[in-house]
């Protein structure tokens, strides 16, 4: 092997959330990388190219014709045993769907990031979570990341929790397009030595293998009116649930071991900021966290009693953590960058409310839609979320939406 | 792998002399009566006649069958034999055999055989009109034997299907070290890729969507490769998901060069889900989503040529097949088994349907040998070095007539949709033609980066079966 100017870990360096997700890929020793550019995704795997074409990064690369064939690659190589690595957007996302469907009935533990953009129609290579929101139900693992940092941290211990054995599920780290994709900020880069410990050798087709050393029939047909297949189908699928349920833990666990190693201590399903005897609450997903924590300090120096509850890992839903977060407050409201057409609210509200049920007391609570198609979610629109989340009193069934960036 | 000889049978040729018979009971029981012959010429109800006889199989029942060890396969002559000290008279093996070439000789008092009588066998000898022949097999049929079959028995393919003939060929050959993908078709559907936990196959299998086949083995492939592992990725699909809505996916992996070896069986159409129309069915041709009916009268539109389109990705190794040319076919797998090691490698096999074309089951081999006779399916192959060049001449065609009125798809057809289909079939012609003239006429072709001028498939040339 030639000498080649090895990977700047270890260090301190500004760089785009793309950036610190091809960082964590290469550090992460991925075996096979499989790409396809689409806005804002593109720059994570020319990174990524140029990270194989340099020799920093010892891994396959696969230019494939679309994303549908990129997530393809990825489930031949995984079964074959390789750690795999795809980033996509909106519209490659949808025209992956199929190949996505399947991944995590196989159990494969490939990591995917979704550089969130919002989707069709309007037409649309803006910001927002439409894309990633419109797969919640497919059985990925799906994190979402605050800062630059997060991210690539998220990208590391995404892969021991894929890996984890009693997991096996795909994960998708979730960053925003536009303001983490392009929005650059200081990051501290890991050893290697500390991510060869973390995350140790790839762990990936102990369960399912094309290999001719151990011949098997990888997912076969299985189900039919009556008898066996039927029930061998419910024990697939409840294992499955299973092991998304487990993910919780192997996410508290990563997280509690990257923060040992690295002193980086990132909130693993739920983070609680100024929560402490707060009256309301405003509820957060990805970057727009920034601002709403600097519009929750405003008004905790104005001497409201407001807390912010940030989701990060959204998939699994950390349902009792959220319910303990929230069950005693008078009120929150909920920004979403997405729209759960089916309730005219947006989903992560949809989530938070239904993890509130069957507790013995439920706040008022208000849904926010704000930042789609690329708009900035800045202080002015979350001190708007503190003004009408603190005016709310009695439930009076449901409250209409409030669009945040409705010029009416 | 010596090449084993057999007496082969031309029902045509044959007169029902029965001097065949006699010349085998004198050669062997030194008796003038027929009974004691080890043949057998029988004439059916339409006054066809039969011949039962040893074929001295490389895949033998009767060995299988004999608890003794009396049979065995001499690898020197391929001969079957018989050792009298080892019978135990269990009369096992007549039951194990499919062509009554091992019976109980009454009057010997033991079962006898074919020993093709050291090589210059008096049946054929006697036969005057030439319907016995004393001839060299294709490798195909003395190889097969010796290589393991990796299907399991008892593929619940349709009664007369030649997609499993292709299937069971080539996996054989291709071998153990072999991962499978067969997206959903006719072969998944006949059990190929297992049910409720049981598998159809004993190399590793996998029932791909029927539009990622072949990149989800080019990603297979390239970490084999990169462990340094020599694993061959195999696909078995269909025309409907190679051509149509797999087609991205596969001109994907063909571009990129990936080295899959990529087997396409091509029964124009839908077959599995019910005889729906792909882009591979021919024009004229009753589909249930092209009906015959007042306003239409089957399919409107000529058939996508899919290998001559994969010839346009400069694949490291095209060629076209049929299941009545088997040994065409056998030389052509190797070839593309060959180029695989080095790129994409794309075998396009047509193997009538029985169910859906419309025709008896029995006739399937038949229906596969008119339609190349008639030009209605050309075989050829091509490499980017020695281009393209047909492997048997379409000069002198038979009438497309006798291949239609074979097939119940065509029955409606109308004298115009029948010149319509005689013009489609000369301008495909013109078109190889031209195709292998500018080959031939051009300077070698250069090679494109991670492609091997597939020099290694340097042989004899493929010949007509």
């Amino acid at each position: 092997m030639a000498a080649v100017a090895p990977l700047p870990s270890g260090r301190v360096l500004a760089c785009d959330g793309n950036e610190a997700a091809a960082l964590a890929v290469a550090l992460a020793r991925v075996d096979m990388v499989a790409v396809y550019p689409i806005t804002p995704q593109s720059s994570l795997v020319e990174y990524l190219a140029k990270f194989i074409a340099d020799g920093r990064l010892q891994a396959e690369l696969v230019d494939a014709e679309g994303e549908h064939s990129v997530l393809s690659v990825l489930q031949g190589a995984a079964l074959a045993g390789a750690r795999t690595f795809t980033a996509t957007s909106g519209p490659g996302l949808a025209f992956m769907f199929e190949p996505y469907l399947r991944t995590p009935g196989m159990r494969l533990p490939i990591v995917m990031s979704i550089v969130t953009r919002d989707t069709l129609t309007p037409q649309c290579v803006w910001g927002g979570h439409q894309d990633a929101m419109s797969v919640r139900e497919a059985g990925w693992v799906q994190m979402y990341c605050e800062t630059v940092q997060e991210v690539l941290d998220t990208t590391i211990i995404a892969y021991r929790v894929a890996e984890q054995r009693d997991v096996m599920l795909p994960v998708n780290v979730c960053h925003d397009g536009n303001y983490l994709s392009y929005g650059t900020a200081r990051i501290e880069l890991p050893e290697q030595d500390a991510v060869d410990t973390f995350l140790g050798a790839p762990d990936v087709n102990w369960h399912a293998a094309l290999d001719p050393d151990r011949p098997m029939a990888v997912d076969p047909l299985t189900g039919g009116p009556a008898g066996a297949g039927p029930a061998t189908f419910v024990r697939y699928r409840r294992g499955q649930c299973a092991g998304m349920h487990r993910a919780l833990d192997a996410i508290r666990d990563a997280h509690r071991e990257w923060a040992r190693l690295t002193g980086r201590n990132h909130a693993p399903l739920i983070e609680r900021y100024r929560m402490e005897d707060a009256e309301c609450a405003i509820v957060t997903l990805g970057s727009m966290t920034g601002a709403a924590k600097d519009a929750v300090d405003e008004a905790r120096a104005a001497g409201r009693r407001v807390g912010l509850v940030k989701v990060k890992t959204f998939r699994p839903f950390p349902a009792t953590d959220v319910a303990d977060a929230l069950c005693k407050l008078r009120s929150f409201g909920v920004v979403d960058r997405s729209v759960d057409f089916a309730w005219n609210c947006g989903p992560l509200y949809r989530e938070v409310v239904t993890a509130l049920q069957g507790g013995t007391r439920t706040a008022t609570s208000q849904s926010f839609i704000g930042g789609l198609a690329g708009a900035d979610l800045t202080v002015e629109h979350f001190q708007r979320v503190i003004e009408t989340v603190g005016q709310m009193r009695e439930v009076a069934g449901p409250r209409d939406t409030v669009w945040l960036d409705a010029q009416e | 792998m010596p090449a084993y000889n057999t007496i082969a049978f031309h029902a045509d040729r044959c007169d029902g002399c029965g001097k065949c018979m006699i010349a085998c009971a004198q050669a062997k029981s030194a008796s003038d009566s027929p009974r004691r012959a080890r043949l057998e010429v029988l004439a059916d109800d339409a006054g066809r006649f039969e011949l039962t006889m040893c074929r001295q199989c490389a895949d033998p029942e009767c060995v299988q069958s004999c608890p003794a060890a009396a049979l065995a396969k001499n690898a020197a002559t391929g001969v079957i034999e018989w050792d009298h000290d080892k019978c135990i008279d269990c009369l096992l093996c007549t039951v194990g055999c499919s062509f009554a070439g091992i019976a109980l000789d009454e009057a010997a008092g033991h079962v006898v055989k074919c020993d093709q009588c050291g090589g210059d066998p008096a049946c054929v000898r006697a036969c005057k009109p030439g319907a016995l022949e004393y001839l060299t097999m294709a490798r195909i049929y003395d190889e097969a034997g010796s290589l393991e079959d990796l299907f399991v028995q008892g593929l619940s393919a349709c009664q007369g299907c030649n997609t499993e003939l292709i299937m069971r060929h080539t996996l054989r050959r291709v071998g153990p070290d072999t991962v499978v993908a067969a997206p959903p078709g006719c072969v998944p559907g006949m059990g190929a890729v297992g049910y409720n936990g049981l598998t159809g196959t004993k190399v590793p299998v996998f029932h791909p969507l029927l539009t990622n086949t072949a990149p989800m083995l080019a990603g297979l492939k390239r970490v084999y490769k990169r462990k340094g592992r020599q694993v061959t990725a195999l696909a078995l699909a269909g025309d409907g998901g190679a051509a149509d809505v797999g087609f991205q996916s596969l001109s994907g992996a063909a571009e990129r060069g990936e080295e899959i070896l990529f087997l396409v069986i091509d029964n124009e159409g839908y077959m599995n889900t019910g005889m729906q129309r792909s882009s591979c069915t021919p024009y004229g041709a009753w589909t249930t989503t092209t009906p015959v009916g007042r306003e239409s009268h089957g399919k409107s539109q000529d058939a996508k040529n899919l290998p001559l389109l994969m010839v346009g990705h400069r694949c490291a190794y095209v060629a076209t097949a049929s299941t009545a040319f088997m040994a065409d076919f056998y030389l052509k797998l190797d070839r593309a088994l060959q180029a695989s090691k080095t790129g994409f490698a794309y075998l396009h096999v047509y193997s009538p349907c029985t169910t859906g074309w419309r025709f008896p089951s029995k006739k399937n081999i038949e229906v596969a040998r008119k339609a190349v006779e008639s030009n209605f399916v050309l075989l050829w192959e091509y490499t980017p070095a020695a281009g393209l060049r047909l492997t048997r001449s379409v000069d002198d065609p038979v009438p497309l007539s006798e291949y239609l009125v074979a097939l119940g798809k065509y029955r409606h057809l109308t004298p115009e949709q029948v010149a319509h289909l005689e013009q489609h079939i000369a301008e495909n012609v013109a078109a190889i033609k031209r195709h292998a003239l500018a080959e031939a006429a051009a300077p070698p072709a250069s090679t494109r980066p991670g492609i091997s001028s597939a020099g290694a498939l340097q042989g004899p040339p493929a010949s007509q079966a």
